[in-house]
């Protein structure tokens, strides 16, 4: 893992999807936007399918998808949905 | 996933009541998948949801086409769901009802049975039952409530379904079908006809008052057993046939014979109809019965009122066609006696013999001929008002018959048409005189009023009369108006008529068919609209027809010598005997029977007693009768006279072969043939 400059922190985070259901897809596709371009800050994304690996999900209390989980920075966040909403997901990944 | 949709939903509800903090993110539609923590196995949300989606529109499809009201209550009877034609039947909206208690809606008497009921519902039993609803508006509603408890996948019953049915339109329906079913019950009870239904196999499985009545039986004795167990052994046969036939549709009415339960002759007449259901099939037979035996007697009583009324429409005839010759008569005789005192003023005898001859001959012969068209009106009146003699007929000669109905007939034709008469040589036929004349001289009246009266040239009665084969044939046909085809068919029922009120009583012809049928002959009709009816009498020929074709021949008796003594209350009648008779003979009167026997037991002895059979108190029979013991040889010399047989006795006695009649009126010559010939056969008898 790079060092990053310091204006730009590592966001740590991981999205829970189930198989390419629409929600999931949606979700995908927001969290790319939203790490790629809209936020300055970087991304460091995994992206966990339920269907294959429901116990990872389990072990990290996701029993819904889409579900993005902020690992890092400290503390943990999690959001349910599809990431439609813009500036729930731009606030969850600047507010460090 | 291959789970029924309804487990799929239920599991789901069970899991995503376990999920926190994401109940927002499932009503919002943003959830993909779940995962169930217990068995950690995902659940795919959007496949669920589509599903989810069909059920519930296939349910709300079912619940809002429903005929019925639909609610859905939870347990404290608050109203959770309601259906528009739950709405609509309460007049008010869905999103009114939702809320609000059940109870609202339930009158204040049914309030207790309603809680009760709530309280049953987690028992699980579904129940139905009519009760009422009181509407926003204050009025009730008759319903069927039926109500059945809702328990989802766990096994918890928190819902009460209840499906309400408008039960007004129902018993208004069934109070309908109610009333109508009286009203035929009260007709098919208060006809006069009997009416029985018939299963399919003849046995009875209805009957109405009037049959059993008819019957003399009670409808339970009657219900179950056969048709034919009611019916004359005789007409069984028949009967079978027409339930046969009925079955297969035809039906037309039919007469038969039942039995009364005291075995006494029911005749009735049955009009039958198959019932078929609603698929066509034979289920049984309706029939109708009507009670001909009242009928039948009456119809024979009708027989005879109906001849002397035909008889009596021809009074007037008759009377104007005595008059006439009697008219003649009269004056005839009144001009001879006048003669006879201008006679001694006259001088010479051959003068007055010349005199007497050139004055005398024609108004004597006229008086005669006058008198003759009398004696035979008279004789054919006789015919007519003679009782039928045997049931079934003797041998009559049917052109005497037929000339004596046209005499009779003469003034109703004379004015209406011309007649043509073609009468043949013809054997005598088995019918009855009086009876036989009665149908001639109805089917002679009948063509007669067929045509108007005035336009005699242009109108024509023929009548004629032929031997075929072994029969004899009568026909009397007109050329009138004609019968209609749709008529011709019951111009032969009792009561049918075409005249008017007064002029017919419509049994001329049914009567003519029965005469004519009693006589084993028949009686057909053929018309033609515009060009006239002719009916035909076919009578069969008597077996002794030719022993009665022969009649001994007159010879002419001048004068009889010997004692006679004649018996008659009637003094007339026995002065122009013994004038007849002659001086050359030894002639006694009597006018009574009694002072006639009070003669003879005085030892007077005739070679004929000339006596007549109807007097008052002692008659010539009794005299007959009293002489075969006082004076059998005496009472073998007596030889009858009668005006006319009134009574059945004399009837009989007239038949008897021993007794010799004469009918009055009897010309001279027939007198003294009739004495001369009975002398002999007497004389040669008792040689």
């Amino acid at each position: 893992m790079a060092t990053q400059p310091a204006e730009r922190p590592v966001v740590k985070l991981r999205l829970y999807v189930a198989g390419n259901g629409p929600n999931s897809v949606l979700a995908r596709a927001n969290i790319a936007l939203f790490c790629d371009v809209e936020n300055e800050q970087t991304c460091d994304l995994e992206i966990v399918d339920l269907l294959e690996f429901p116990q990872r999900a389990l072990a990290d209390g996701v029993i819904v998808t889409p579900t993005l989980l902020r690992l890092s920075p400290l503390p943990a966040r999690r959001i349910v949905g599809n990431l439609s909403d813009r500036d729930k997901v731009l606030l969850m990944l600047r507010a460090v | 996933m291959t789970q029924h949709p309804e487990m799929v939903i239920a599991t789901l509800r069970q899991r995503l009541a376990d999920v926190e903090g994401t109940l927002d993110a499932v009503l919002s539609g943003e959830i993909d998948a779940a995962i169930d923590p217990r068995d950690s196995s995902p659940v795919l949300l959007a496949i669920a949801q589509k599903r989810l989606r069909e059920s519930e529109e296939r349910y709300r499809s079912i619940v809002e086409t429903a005929s019925e009201g639909i609610w859905l209550l939870s347990l404290d009877g608050t109203i959770t769901f309601a259906n528009e034609r739950m709405a609509n039947m309460l007049g008010c909206a869905v999103s009114d009802l939702v809320g609000r208690s059940f109870y609202d809606f339930v009158p204040a008497r049914q309030r207790e049975m309603a809680v009760q009921r709530m309280a049953r519902a987690p028992s699980g039993v579904a129940e139905e039952s009519e009760a009422a609803l009181r509407l926003p508006t204050g009025c009730e509603l008759v319903v069927i409530v039926k109500s059945s408890i809702i328990c989802d996948a766990a096994g918890e019953c928190s819902s009460v379904l209840i499906m309400i049915t408008d039960a007004t339109r129902r018993s208004e329906a069934e109070r309908a079908l109610r009333e109508s079913e009286a009203e035929y019950r009260q007709i098919v009870e208060s006809t006069t006809d009997g009416v029985v239904k018939l299963d399919p196999s003849g046995i009875i499985v209805f009957v109405n008052a009037r049959f059993s009545e008819m019957l003399g039986y009670d409808a339970p004795e009657l219900i179950g057993e056969h048709l034919l167990s009611i019916v004359m052994p005789s007409e069984r046969e028949i009967v079978r046939d027409a339930l046969h036939r009925r079955s297969h549709g035809a039906a037309a009415p039919t007469d038969t014979i039942y039995q009364h339960k005291d075995g006494k002759r029911i005749f009735v007449n049955i009009a039958g109809a198959a019932l078929r259901d609603a698929q066509d099939r034979f289920v049984g037979i309706l029939g109708v019965v009507r009670d001909m035996t009242e009928r039948r007697r009456l119809q024979s009583d009708l027989i005879v009122s109906e001849r002397m009324a035909s008889v009596g429409t021809l009074a007037a005839g008759v009377a104007h066609e005595i008059n006439n010759p009697l008219a003649a008569a009269m004056s005839n005789l009144e001009f001879l006696q006048e003669g006879v005192t201008k006679l001694q003023a006259l001088g010479d005898l051959d003068h007055r013999v010349d005199w007497v001859r050139e004055q005398f001959a024609e108004p004597l012969a006229d008086a005669r001929d006058a008198t003759e068209r009398v004696r035979r009106i008279v004789k054919d009146l006789m015919i007519f008002s003679r009782s039928p003699v045997a049931e079934h007929g003797s041998s009559v000669d049917v052109n005497t018959v037929l000339e004596s109905s046209l005499r009779m007939a003469r003034n109703e034709i004379r004015h209406r048409a011309e007649l043509v008469l073609k009468l043949g040589a013809l054997p005598a036929v088995v019918a009855d005189e009086a009876r036989l004349g009665q149908v001639f001289l109805n089917l002679i009246v009948n063509a007669a009023q067929a045509l108007p009266v005035g336009q005699a040239a242009q109108h024509q009665i023929r009548v004629s009369s032929r031997r075929d084969a072994d029969t004899v044939v009568v026909e009397v046909a007109d050329t009138g108006s004609g019968i209609a085809a749709d008529e011709i068919g019951r111009i032969f029922d009792a009561f049918y008529t075409t005249k008017d009120v007064g002029q017919g009583t419509g049994l001329g012809l049914a009567i003519c068919q029965r005469i004519v049928s009693d006589f084993g002959g028949t009686l057909t009709v053929r018309s033609e609209v515009g060009v006239g009816s002719a009916f035909s009498v076919t009578l069969r020929v008597a077996e002794d027809a030719e022993r009665a074709a022969t009649q001994p021949a007159p010879r002419i008796v001048t004068s009889y010598a010997g004692r006679v003594l004649v018996i008659d209350d009637e003094d007339l009648v026995a002065r122009s005997v013994q004038r007849s008779l002659g001086a050359s003979c030894n002639l006694v009167r009597c006018t009574s029977a009694s002072a006639a026997l009070a003669l003879i037991e005085e030892g007077a002895f005739f070679d004929v007693v000339l006596c007549d059979i109807m007097m008052p108190n002692m008659t010539g029979m009794d005299l007959y009768h009293r002489l075969l013991q006082v004076a059998p040889a005496q009472a073998r010399r007596m030889m009858f006279m009668t005006g006319g047989v009134f009574s059945e006795e004399a009837r009989r006695f007239t038949e008897r072969s021993e007794i010799v009649v004469l009918e009055k009126p009897f010309s001279v010559a027939e007198l003294r043939e009739a004495v001369a010939r009975f002398s002999e056969t007497r004389e040669l008898r008792s040689a």
